[in-house]
Order: C-alpha cells, then structure tokens, then sequence
C-alpha cells in the first residue's frame, strides 16, 4: 500500500499555523492558569457573567437606514416589529461623512447617490422625523455618527429630539461610534478634519457623555472597520487597543475626568465576526482577555464593571458574494454562529443580497431570523462559552493574543496609532493583506463556493440590489430650505459663531453642539466651520 | 519594447471612501505593466478633463452608488472622446449592470478575476 502523503499545511487567518489536532501540552504554560477561571472572572475570556445569555440574550442589532427620514424610521419600526432588540440610525454618506448639505456642488453633482446608504439629516427636524415613534427610552439606540466629524452632528441631534420628547438623557442608552478605523483607515473621505483633531473632537464627546449621558457608549471603537479594510484577526485586535490607549492617554493628559469612567465608556467596542469562525471565537476571547491585562497593567484599573470588555460583532461584509447570494444566507449564520460562540454582547448580521446593495426588506428580515433561530432554537444559548476548554480553543486563544501584542508594540514602534494612520503604515498593511488575499482567492489557493469554484450562471434564485427611493434628494433640498427660512436667524448665527470660538479654543465643543441644534444649525454649516478651523486631514494613500 | 505604456484612468462616481476594490486592480493592472492614474471620487467634469489632459487609453469606473450618476460620466466621456473604452466595477447589482453593457461598458463586479479585470484591459486598449 502506498504510503499517505503528509497533510498540507493550514493556517488560521491570522497566519498561525493549526496542527491537525491539539493535546493540552500545546496550551502556553501561562494561559492553563487562567482557562480554569468561571466566566465573570478576571481576565474573562471566558466571557461577562457565569450566566452569559440566561442572564441576558446578545442584542439583535441590525446596520439599517436609507432615503428619507421617514424611510429610514418605517424601516428600523419593521425591523424593531420582527424581533430586532435596538436600532442603528444610518445617515446619508455623501453628506454626513462630509459633513455637507445636499446643496453642496459634489453632493448635486451624485443626488441620485443621495439617500442610498442611509437617511439625509441636515437638521434636527431631519432626525426627529427618523426618531418618529422610536423607543429611544427602552432601546440602544445607536445614532449615526459612525465617521468622526459627523460624530458631534449625530449626537447632538439625538440627544436634542431626545430632550424635545421629555427624556432624561442622563437614562437613555447607545452609540454613535466615532470610529477611527472607518474615517481614517477603511473609508476614507474627500475631505476630513485631520486625526489631532478627531482625537479632541472624541475626548469631549467622552468627557461630555461622563458628565451627561452615564449610560451612553461616546465612542465605539470598530475593529472591524480594520479588518474589512484587510487587517488579519491578530491585527485587528492588537489595533484596536492600539486606537483605545490614545483615547485614554488623552483623556489621564487632558485630566478633566477620572480615566476610570473613560475605561468604562472605552470598553464598548465593534469587531468582525468572518468566516473562519472557529478564530474568530478565539478573537473574542482573546479581545476580553486583552483589555483586562491592559486595563491593569497600563492604568491600574482592575474593577470588573471596567475591565469586562462589551462587544458588538458583525458579520464580515467583504465575505458576502454577488454570485449566488442566498449561500449568504449560510455564510451569516455561520459567522454569526462564531460570534457567539465567542460570548459577545451584541450582532448584526448582514444582509445576504449584501455584495449587490443596501438591504432589502427580505434580507434584513432573515438577518434577524437567523439571530434568533440561534437564539431560540438551537440551544447555545444555554451555557457559557460552550467552546472553553478545547484544547484547540484555548491554544488559539492564547496564540492571537500574543500575535496581537507583538502588532500592538509594531503599532507603538510606528508612533503610536494616529501617527500609523498619518503615515499610511496601517494602510499598507491593509493593503498588502488584501492583495494576497485576492490573489490566493485567483489562484483557487482559498475557494469561494459560487465564486471560483461551483459556479453557476442559471441559478433560479434571482435576486437584484434594493435601490431605496427616488426622492431623498428632492425632499431634502426642499426641507433644506424649509429650515433656513424658517428657524431664528439670530439664534442661529449665535451658535455658529460660539461653535467656531470653541473649536479655536480649549473648551468642550460638545455644549455648543447642543445650542447649534437647538438652533437649527444644519450639518453643512458646522462642516464649514469645522472645516475653516482645522482643515483637511493630508490623506496617505490614492484611491 | 517599442508600444508605449497604455494608461488607465481610474476614478471613483460616488462620495464613498471604501477604497479595497479599487487599489487591488489598481495594483493588478500596474503589476501588468499599464500607468494607471488614480484620481479618487471625482464629479462628472473631473473624470472627462482627466481623461484628455492625461491622454488615457481607458477608463476605469468604481461605482458604489446609483448607476445614473456613472451614466452621466459615461455619457459625457462617451462624448467627449468617442472612440475611449470604459469599464467598471464595484457594487453594481444585476439590473444596472445591463444597462451599463448597454452603454458599451464592461462590468466587473465583486467576486470577478484579477486576471479577468487585466484581460480586459489589454484587449480595450490594443495591446493584445
């Protein structure tokens, strides 16, 4: 008989390779203390609570948002209806990204574009239209914002419509994000206030929110923002704590707040749950582990309520294919599956017509359905990081730490993050990861069901891209002017001209933000004087 | 070699700054041999000006947004320089993308081959 041939090797995304099998000899020494602690025990990555989802379901938390206003709120009302547990407010790329109004030259020039990635705000009448009947008191709600000079925009227009309706914001519950991860690395604007000034822009937001919003999260820091844009697991964690440290090196620097209430409002965070769903478990594992040794050794923090890192997950977009989209439908609920199995707070899953447009109603309602057939059905839900204990897991667990220690210390050897960002040396890490990736996908190296491989141009399951509505553009040009006509001029120009000297200055913009909207400033004129006062951030890479 | 390199604008019809897609067939198409100019999102006018001041021998299209956004710099492209090819790529769903073709323009869409994408571009602009 012939002998047979030694297995090819194989390796996790991160590039750690995987034996065949794993004995409890491959666990590092150091990580077998620690795999025998009870979830809720410190460094957790066995998860937040001993009772992990008995004791509290994952949120169903869905991307949603498109053309008008009142698009956007019959959409999050349809998804809210069919089971989703909080709501996520997407504006409008071209003008909030930019912070533009829709009479901005580059906006008229795209105004069919208007609309199709998410609601147009330009005002707080805007966003009281989308919040129309929202349970902002019951729910997280996450209100846009997710690039950084949006971020102050989107809060405040919340929080503003919030007041209107008689909450108390010092009990209501979300997000905005401000990412750096989108802004600076995976979604890159034409035009941007520069990363020193984000950084202030996400400190006051930070401090604001101490002081205000107790139970808001003032920034999310999205690792998957990084790993869609091609940074590999190990990365994607080691750059997010590289991202948090600057936010709290700030914050002890600034020395307005306690860093301890900034550690809290820090550690909610966004990862990619992709594929490779057995790593990706691993990932959050690791993620959790990592911010309680960061947490203590860095600044001393060890009170669990702090240490215990709250994650957001979704499912890899980039992983979703144009051919054949229902096999989507398979891809979401496994990475979902990763997710989950890695014990994380909340999960979005994308929508399986995901490579071709925004969701259609059909496919952000089997987004929810499969979060919850996993929720209700399959029993996984029952006990606490099922996966904990394998050989393999805790191997791999201790491994991406690791690895994403050494890309953390990489980062620090670069600068520090903001300045890894201003070089463009995290850009062309992406960048080189994404190319081999193509490139191993070209050679059939990596198979894509349906893309490479099985391939099948007849497929009866037709389906096409959701384009939205016709009318995003139109409507808001008209309520456009309706505000400019119509608000208190005086008012208005008062607040602009508080929030320029707040910007030159040294206080909290975010004050002024809240008299801008209360005033009826529209987007495109903070834009402008964010814009006047700090200028454009000097991109490091040609798209 | 004797043919002068062929050059390939490449831009961007929408305001959204995902830039994966493109700078991986940037990459593809420069390690082919083709000078290809980048000029991110860039309007109507912008797109057109490029194309003749910089002499290109094909357009590339990214569009993440509606298709008549990129119709109008088809259509002004087509115009200004009849005889240029133009392809595109991005997130183009099923229906828009026929109608592209019908344009005259080659659609690549996500999960298409690198090679594909550099075939393309040596038969649109002669050099195979």
């Amino acid at each position: 008989m012939a002998e047979k041939s030694p297995p090819k090797a194989a390796f996790a995304a991160s590039g750690i390779e995987l034996k065949t099998f794993y004995t409890e000899s491959d666990i590092p020494k150091a990580h077998r203390a620690r795999m025998n602690l009870a979830p809720g025990d410190a460094p957790y990555q066995r998860g937040f609570h001993p009772a992990g989802y008995r004791s509290k379901p994952w949120r169903i938390f869905q991307l949603s948002g498109f053309g008008k206003p009142e698009d956007e709120n019959e959409r999050i009302k349809f998804l809210l209806k069919n089971g989703e547990t909080g709501f996520i407010m997407e504006h409008d790329r071209n003008t909030a990204d930019h912070c533009y109004n829709v009479d901005h030259p580059d906006v008229v020039a795209r105004r069919e574009d208007v609309g199709l990635t998410g609601a147009v705000m330009q005002s707080v009448r805007d966003t009281a239209i989308c919040m129309d009947g929202l349970p902002i008191d019951t729910s997280f709600g996450h209100a846009g914002g997710a690039v950084v000079q949006h971020a102050p925009f989107a809060l405040a227009a919340y929080w503003t419509v919030a007041k209107q309706r008689g909450f108390d914001l010092a009990k209501i519950a979300g997000t905005g994000q401000s990412d750096f991860n989108l802004t600076y690395l995976g979604c890159v604007t034409k035009e941007q206030i520069p990363t020193q000034a984000g950084l202030r822009f996400n400190a006051d937001i930070i401090e604001f929110c101490d002081q205000y919003l107790p139970r808001w999260v003032p920034v999310s820091i999205a690792g998957y923002n990084a790993a869609d844009t091609g940074l590999t697991p190990d990365q994607e964690l080691g750059v997010l704590f590289a991202n948090a440290v600057e936010y709290l090196d700030e914050i002890k620097r600034r020395g307005n707040i306690d860093v301890r209430s900034a550690a809290k409002a820090c550690g909610g965070v966004s990862f990619r749950a992709s594929i490779q769903i057995i790593e990706e478990a691993c990932k959050m594992r690791a993620a959790r582990l990592m911010w309680s040794d960061l947490l203590r050794q860095r600044y001393d923090i060890t009170d669990p309520k702090i240490a215990n890192l709250r994650i957001h997950c979704v499912t890899a977009g980039s992983k979703m294919t144009y051919q054949q989209p229902l096999n989507n439908i398979v891809r979401g609920t496994l990475m979902a599956l990763g997710a989950v199995f890695g014990g994380v707070q909340s999960l979005g899953v994308s929508g399986y017509d995901e490579a071709l447009s925004i969701p259609s109603e059909h496919a952000h309602q089997m987004s929810v359905r499969i979060q919850q057939i996993i929720q209700e059905e399959t029993g996984i839900a029952h006990v606490t990081d099922p996966l904990g204990g394998s050989y393999y897991i805790e191997t791999l667990t201790a491994q991406l730490a690791e690895k994403a220690w050494q890309f953390f210390e990489e980062i620090q050897g670069q600068g520090g993050y903001l300045a890894a960002l201003d070089s463009g040396w995290l850009h062309s890490k992406a960048s080189d990861n994404q190319y081999k990736e193509f490139m191993d996908t070209e050679s059939g190296e990596q198979k894509i069901i349906g893309v490479n491989c099985f391939r099948d141009d007849e497929s009866p399951f037709h389906v096409d891209g959701f384009m939205g509505t016709d009318d995003a553009f139109d409507v808001a040009t008209s309520r456009l002017q309706d505000v400019l006509r119509t608000r208190h001029e005086t008012a208005a120009a008062s607040a602009l001209k508080q929030l320029e000297a707040d910007c030159k200055g040294e206080v909290n913009i975010m004050p002024a933000m809240m008299q801008a909207m209360d005033a009826e400033v529209t987007l495109g004129e903070i834009g402008n004087v964010f814009r006047q006062v700090y200028g454009n951030w000097n991109t490091p890479i040609q798209t | 070699m004797s043919q002068a390199q062929k050059r390939i604008l490449m831009a961007k019809t929408g305001l959204d700054g995902h830039w994966r897609g493109p700078t991986i067939v940037a990459r593809a198409l420069r390690d082919a041999g083709f000078e290809v100019i980048m000029i991110g999102m860039a309007n109507t006018d912008d797109i057109v000006s490029a194309a003749v001041d910089e002499d290109v021998d094909l357009v590339g299209l990214n569009i993440g947004g509606h298709i008549d956004v990129a119709k109008r710099a088809i259509a002004q492209v087509q115009a200004t320089r009849p005889e240029l090819p133009i392809f595109a790529g991005g997130t183009i769903p099923p229906h828009a993308a026929k109608d592209l073709e019908a344009l005259g323009v080659e659609v690549y869409p996500p999960g298409s081959q690198l090679s594909d994408i550099v075939d393309a571009a040596e038969r649109l602009t002669g050099r195979k």
